[in-house]
Parts: C-alpha cells; structure tokens; sequence
C-alpha cells in the first residue's frame, strides 16, 4: 500500500476522538455535544476501516456501516429530545437538565 | 395399662389443642365441656390404668413406655417416655380426678367472663402438664412438665390480667419458681454427668453409687426445685399472692395439685435423699418451719383465700415433713386427702364469694349459715377434716404422719413430732376462726354492687348451679370417707400400694398411731375452742399489737426479699443501664446509623445531575479499562 | 509520483479532517458547527477511499452529510435563536479534570500504536480489487453478518418509531397551548 502506514490514519482517528470527547465534555449547547458525539463515532469509523485494510478482512467495514446507521438512528432521536426540549421553553443548556441529581 | 396411661396424658392435650384452634368458633360453654370432659375422660385413662395394675402382681406393676427418643448422645437417651408404676397410678387419679371436678365447677363460676375459652384452654393446658409431670419416665420430662407446670399457673393467676396485682402475682410466682427450676436443672446437670442416665428407674438405682458429694449436691437442687414449687419456706412467699387468679384455680393448681408436685418429687427421688440424708431431714426441718409459720400467719389474715392458702402452705410442710422422715405412704396419703379436702375448701369459698357478689373479707362476711345451707355442711366438712377430727379424712392421714415422726425419733423425730402437734393447735384454731366468721354470728350486709377480684361474672346469689354443687358435693363425700384407705391397725392398702414404689423408712405401731392421734385431736378440739371463745367475745386470737403487726406482714419475709434481692437488683439494673446500655450499646448503634448517612450522603454527591460529569466519568473509566486491556495482553 | 500524490491527498484530508473537527468543538454558532461537520465528513470520505472502502465512503456522503447533516441543520435553522447557549462553564474543576481526561486518553492510545507500530502495524495485508467493493460488503452483510444487519435494521425502526412518538407528544402539546 503506497502512502502514510495505517498507524497514522489511527493518529488521526485518536486525536479527532480526543477532540469530540472535549466538546462532549465542555460544551453547554445539547447540539454541539450531539455533533461531538458524531465526531467520536466518526473516529471510530475510521479506526475500523484502517483495521479492515490492515487485517485484509471486510468485517471492519461491515461494523462501521452498522455503526453509521446505528449514528443516524441515535441522532434522529436525539434531535426530536431537544425539539421537545425547546417546545417546553427549557433552556437548551445541558447543565441546566440536571433533575438526576442525587 | 400403658395406653390407658397414655390416654389420660394427651386427652387434656388434645382438650387445650381443640379449644386453642377453634378460637371464637364454638361458645364459651362448649369450650368449658371440652375441658370438663376431656379431664374426665383423663380420668377415665387412669382408671383403666389403676385397674389394670391392680390385676398385676410385684414388679409388673412399673413399666417404662418410650414414645420417641429425643436424645441421644452417646449412651445417654433420653425422649417422651412415661413411668406406669403405682405411684404415678395414684397421681394420675388424683390429678385428673379432682381436677375433673374443679373443671366442672369452673362451667358454673366462670359462666359469664369474657374470656372463659381462654380460661378452659388453661386449666386443660395445666391439667396435661400436671400429668406430664407425674407420669415422666425420666427426670428431664419431669422437668418439663415442672416448668410447663409453672407456666399455666403463671397464665392463670394472671388470667385477669387487667389487674395489676393479679399480673404482679404471677410474676412472682414464676420468678420464684424460676429459682427453683434452676436448681432442679442444676441437679439433673449433675445427674447426667455422674451417672449418664435420668431415666427413672435407672437413674434411682446410680444413686447409691454416686459420691457423697455429688449426690448432696443433686439432692439439694431438686429440694430446690420442690421448696419453689411447694411454696415452703424460703421460696413460699409467692402462694398468697397467688390467690389473684380465680378460685377454681386457687383450688385446683395451688391446693391439690401443684403445690404437691415438691412432695411428688421428694417420694419419687426418695433414693437420692435417702443417700444424702442430711439433706432430707433439711426438708423435713424446712416442713416443719413452714408448717408453724404458715399457721401462725393464717391467723391474722382477713381474706378468706389467703387463710386457706396458708393452711395449703402448713399442711404440705406435713407432706415435705413426712417425706424427709422416710414415710413416704403416708406422705403421699396426707396429699391425697389434703387434695380433697383442700379444693372443697376452696370451692365452697368459690360459692360464698360468689353469692357475696365478690366479697373476700371475712370482716364483711357472716351468718351464711342461714342463707347457703350445703355449703355451709360441705364447708364444715372440710374444716373438720383439715383440722384432723375424726372420722374425717384429714384424721387419719395427718396423725399418720406425727405418728411416724414419733418412730422415728432421735432429736429430729422428737422436734418434728411436737411442731406437727403445735401445728394441730395452730391448724384447729384458725380454720374454726375461718369458719366461725363466714358462717355463724349475725349476717353481715351485702353490698350490692360487685367488687373484689372475682366481681368479673354474672352475681349468682344462693349456692349456685348444678355444675358447682355437684363437685363440691361430690368432695364432700371424699373429704369424708377418703381417709378411710389407711386405717392404723386394721388395714393398709394406700401405703401398701405406695411402698411398692417408695418403701417407707419408719413404720409407726398401732399404739403410736393411737397415742399420736388422741393427741392430736386434743390439741385440735382445743384449737376450736380457742376459736370459739375469741369469735364469741368478739376479740381476734392473737392480741400482743407488736405479734399481730409481725404476722400480718408474714413476718417480714417479703420486705426481706425485696431488701436482699430486688433493690440490689434493680440498682445494678438501672447502672448498667445508665452506664452501659445507653452511652455505648445505644449510641453505638445511633453512631452507625448516622455515619451510614454521612457516607450516604457523601458518595451522593457524585450524582451532580450534570450531564458532563457523567461524560468525564465515562472518560476516565474508558482511559483506566484501556490500561488494564493493555496491561494484560 | 504516486506515493507523493497519495501522501499528499492523505495530509490534505487529514488536516481538514482534524481543522473542522476542531472548530465542530470550538465555534460558537450550531449552525457553523454543523457546517464544520459535514466538512469533516468529506474529508474522512476521502480517507476511507485511501483505505480501499469505496462504499463506505459513498455511504458516508450520502448518508451521514446528506440525510443526518440535513436533519441537523434542519433542527438547527427551526431552533434559530432558542439554539444559543453559553460556550462554556460550569466549575473548573470540570473543566480542568475534562482536560486531563482527553489528553491521558490521548496518551494512552499514543503509547498503545507506539509500542505496535513496530511489529503489528508493519505490513498492511494484500487486497484484491473487489476489496471494499459494494457487492463484497452486501456478500458479508447477508451471510456472516445477517444478524447484525436484522438487528441494525430494528434499531433503523425503533429509531423511526421513537421520532413518531416525540413527534406525537409534540402534536398534542402544541394543541394544549
């Protein structure tokens, strides 16, 4: 295979999981820490299929595919959350949601 | 034989089972039929026992039956097993004989309480553990029924428990008698360890191979046992007390038949005391002691129960009396005819306290000759014989008893001869003093509303119904002729019978028995007289002030025990209390509680609620599960 | 030539990829977050088709940036000003301690390729020209992988069924205002 090893594409794929894992951390907004969320999964998409290459076996891929699917379900479901959210007049703060405190 | 024994032991069982289960479901009248029938059918058992022994000859007489084995570890056996013997034949009548007839009498004067079921389901209860007691195989069934004994005496003196003397009554009674279950064990620990059985035959016949030590030792538990049981001195100060609970219980478990179990165990155990004798002649002495104590007490009281009580006391102090010299057919003849006479005693008092719509002061009391006629006769009748007059059943069995402490002489038969003959003048003057005031002099005022402890039934003026006459006259009757089974020199069959089991140590001759007893009359009638001069000239019997206050307080025998064991008690109770319970044991507890909390409410505080702790707590476990992941491969 | 090529396709993509990962995570509008987004998704399509999963990058185009990414910003355009929320807050130990978390995880999976780079990551395997192709991929997903394909389409449902409810519930509330 001609250009960067796989160990580099899994650089990537960690420093964007890192990345997404401080926007999920960080951000108040419930929409971007939906999109940080897109972005570890995407992450780990890619480490998938930069396995799938290693190994020469399609099952890496078949796993990002179900798991890309199983994104879109997630975020379907997390959207209509935070219309309901909005449809109440609760603040869209993720801080704020706190009703499990213990 | 056996079955017959067997039947009688679990018909009163079953009587106290079927009236418990059935509860609310069958009338109080029905219920008080189960008792009274079941206890005659009892009865009925140990008549085909007694006849069936009779038809046997020597030692095919005694039979040991084994239901089951409880235990068993080692050679050591011990289960349900019940001793058929001649002995327990005459017990087993007695029990369920006079205790029938109380039952009975108890449809007539309960009728009316409300909790007559429980009543019933008590004295079948207590009727069962009797005759468990008496006919144990061996010594821990003994045990048991000695404690379940305990127990129905304690429910019934107690039965209305909403008084509270009648509730402080039965604690007494139980804690006092608790003393002496814990001596009886100690004595049966003994037992097992030396001589690995308590089967009664068997264990009887290791006695004498026992040593001196150990065999006192045993013997001064079970003398523990039955001093607490008997009410004899020193454990004897929870009998008058007793006489809260209600008359037919009065009658049947604290005149004829628990306070007569001491004297049952002394007869049957006789091996064992007869090779510690220091400690049977200490019952015999301690009889004696009651014996005079108890009269001397009976005649200052004012209630008419606890007269009678302690003429219970005094006459099984002739029992234990009798048993620490050897006699032990006599011993067990006196409890025979005490059981009849006794329990008519105490019934007749039943129907006068019932007509004086719960009257027990015998200042209020008089000239019910007039209004209970057949009272008055069987009441007489029993007075009669408790004193010892002639032909009455007390006569013959009581003068049989100062007769053998006169054979048996030495400087013990001699002291106990003249207490049991003091005891006679003692004995005549406050029973007549008893009756004089019930039932002669002027009629004293009724007051109409019901009062005293047994105001709780319906008030049946005049001498009852059917169901109370017929016991009371049926003990008449017994009270009459019933001392007629041992007369000195003509014929002996009662002791004939007994000696088989418990052969008697001294045997008096005809011209003791007959000197003993023209003494004893003597000093009787003299007693009777005394009580008539005083009834008549209106002055009470005892007149120095500073006795009277003696006697009256029973001399001091109660502040003694409250000074010597309760107070101390009690402090050391409170301390420990104040010292231990709170300060470490209840704020240990507290302590554990609020620090649970505290960490509770510390971990808590993980749960912000915010949604981003949670991802950095999901980041964290997610860095720390890679590491063990990789630290592993 | 072409390892040059590749090798500069590859940077492009990559550095798109980690920029607009950054600014999903960093700018202050949804709207321009989202944007980011799909940005990020072009360029890992571009890294999947180096990586010989050509379907899997049509499928992400078309798919993730052209049916999620259009629901997003669909939300995002009828939330209009509702969508707003402060950047950041909350105590700073949190913030410090979210730090710490991503750069030891960061770390860790550093260490972890460092110590494989050597042996595991060496030769990447030999593939065919079908590799990644869609009838390889739909071979797999009904023979060895039939049961995560049904179990992939129930959650396609619940998913569905769930948005209908919310959907619903929004319907009865907007009647009861």
């Amino acid at each position: 295979m001609s250009g960067p090893g796989i160990g580099w594409y899994l650089i990537v794929a960690a420093l964007l999981f890192g990345t997404g894992a401080l926007g999920v951390m960080l951000r108040r907004s419930p929409l971007i820490v939906l999109l940080s969320l897109e972005l570890m999964l995407n992450a780990a998409n890619l480490t998938l299929i930069a396995f799938a290459r290693q190994h020469g076996s399609l099952d890496g891929q078949v796993f990002a595919l179900a798991v890309m699917a199983v994104a879109a379900a997630e975020v379907a479901i997390g959207l209509g959350l935070i219309v309901a959210m909005a449809r109440r007049g609760l603040p869209l703060d993720v801080d704020q949601a706190s009703s499990l405190r213990g | 034989m056996v079955a017959g024994a067997w039947f009688c032991l679990l018909a009163p069982l079953a009587g106290a089972l079927a009236i418990t289960l059935a509860g609310e479901r069958i009338s109080r009248r029905q219920a008080g039929l189960v008792s009274t029938l079941t206890t005659f059918a009892a009865f009925g058992g140990a008549l085909v026992a007694f006849v069936a022994m009779w038809a046997r000859e020597g030692a095919e007489r005694e039979q040991l039956s084994t239901a089951y084995t409880w235990l068993a570890a080692g050679d050591f056996e011990v289960g349900l097993q019940i001793l058929v013997d001649p002995l327990s034949a005459v017990m087993m009548l007695v029990v369920s004989g006079v205790g029938g007839l109380i039952v009975w009498y108890s449809l007539g004067y309960m009728a009316g309480d409300d909790e007559e079921r429980r009543y019933f389901a008590y004295m079948s209860l207590f009727v069962f553990s009797m005759l468990l007691l008496v006919e144990a195989g061996n010594l821990l069934l003994l045990l048991v029924g000695w404690g379940l004994v305990g127990l129905a005496s304690y429910l019934l003196i107690g039965f209305w428990h909403h008084r509270p003397e009648a509730v402080a009554a039965a604690k007494k009674a139980f804690v006092m008698n608790a003393i002496g279950d814990a001596t009886f064990a100690l004595g049966l620990v003994l037992l097992v360890w030396q001589a690995r059985t308590l089967e009664l035959p068997a264990v009887l016949e290791e006695a004498d191979g026992l040593s001196g030590t150990i065999v006192t030792l045993v013997a001064l538990g079970l003398l523990g046992g039955a001093l607490a049981k008997s009410a004899q001195l020193p454990l004897h100060t929870w009998l008058p007390d007793a006489m809260e609970g209600p008359t037919p219980v009065s009658a049947l478990i604290h005149a004829a038949t628990m306070v007569t179990a001491g004297v049952y165990l002394l007869v049957r155990a006789h091996p064992i005391f007869e090779a510690a004798p220091d400690v049977q002649h200490l019952a015999a002495g301690l009889g004696a002691a009651t014996l005079l104590l108890a009269g001397l007490v009976a005649l200052v009281q004012w209630d008419i129960k606890r007269v009678i009580a302690y003429s219970t006391m005094s006459q099984i102090g002739y029992m234990f009396l009798a048993a620490g010299i050897g006699a032990y057919g006599f011993a067990i003849f006196h409890l025979v005819t005490h059981a009849f006479f006794k329990a008519l005693l105490f019934l007749a008092a039943g129907v006068v306290i019932h007509h004086l719509a719960g009257e027990q002061d015998i200042r209020r009391m008089g000239g019910l000759r007039a209004a209970l006629p057949r009272t008055h006769v069987a009441f007489l009748v029993g007075t009669a014989a408790l004193v010892g007059l002639p032909p009455l059943a007390g006569f013959w069995s009581k003068d049989a008893i100062l007769a053998s402490a006169l054979a048996s002489g030495g400087a013990l038969g001699w002291t106990l001869f003249s207490a049991g003959l003091l005891g006679a003048l003692l004995t005549g003057a406050y029973a007549f003093r008893l009756y004089y005031a019930v039932f002669r002099g002027p009629p004293a005022e009724v007051t109409p509303e019901p009062h005293g402890p047994e105001a709780a039934h319906e008030p049946a003026h005049g001498e009852g119904p059917l169901s109370m006459l017929v016991p009371v006259g049926a003990l008449t009757v017994l009270s009459t002729l019933g001392g007629l089974l041992s007369v000195p020199g003509v014929w002996h069959p009662f002791t004939h019978w007994v000696s088989e089991t418990a052969e008697a140590l001294v045997e008096p001759s005809t011209g003791e028995d007959y000197l003993t007893s023209l003494a004893a009359v003597t000093l009787g009638l003299a007693g009777l007289w005394l009580a008539r001069r005083a009834f008549v000239s209106g002055r009470q019997l005892v007149t120095s002030p500073g006795a009277w206050r003696a006697l009256e307080h029973k001399l001091y025998f109660d502040e003694l025990y409250d000074a010597l064991f309760y107070r101390p008690a009690a402090a050391l109770a409170g301390a420990l209390r104040r010292e231990v319970e709170e300060p470490v044991v209840e704020r240990s507890l507290d302590e554990l509680g609020a620090g649970t909390l505290e960490l509770g409410g510390g971990v808590a505080r993980v749960q912000s609620g915010l949604l981003r702790t949670y991802a950095l707590a999901v980041a964290l476990a997610v860095f720390v599960l890679v590491l063990v992941f990789v630290a592993v491969r | 030539m072409g390892e040059v090529l590749v090798w500069a396709v590859w940077l492009l993509a990559a550095g798109g990829c980690l920029g607009s990962g950054l600014a999903v995570v960093s700018l202050q509008n949804p709207f321009y977050s989202a944007l980011a987004l799909i940005a990020n998704l072009a360029s890992l399509a571009v890294l999947y088709l180096l990586l010989a999963a050509e379907f899997l990058a049509a499928a992400q185009v078309l798919v993730y940036a052209g049916a999620v990414m259009v629901m997003f910003l669909f939300v995002i355009a009828y939330l209009g000003g509702r969508a707003d929320a402060p950047w950041a807050g909350g105590p700073p130990l949190l913030r410090a301690a979210a730090l710490v978390a991503a750069a030891a995880l960061l770390a860790e999976v550093v260490v972890v390729l460092g110590l494989a780079w050597g042996d595991r990551l060496a030769e990447p395997a030999e593939v065919s020209a079908a590799f990644g192709s869609p009838a390889s991929i739909g071979e797999l997903f009904l023979t060895d992988h039939l049961l995560a394909f049904e179990i992939t389409s129930i959650v396609l449902l619940v998913a569905a069924v769930g948005g209908v409810v919310l959907g619903t519930a929004r319907e009865r509330e907007r009647e009861t205002r």
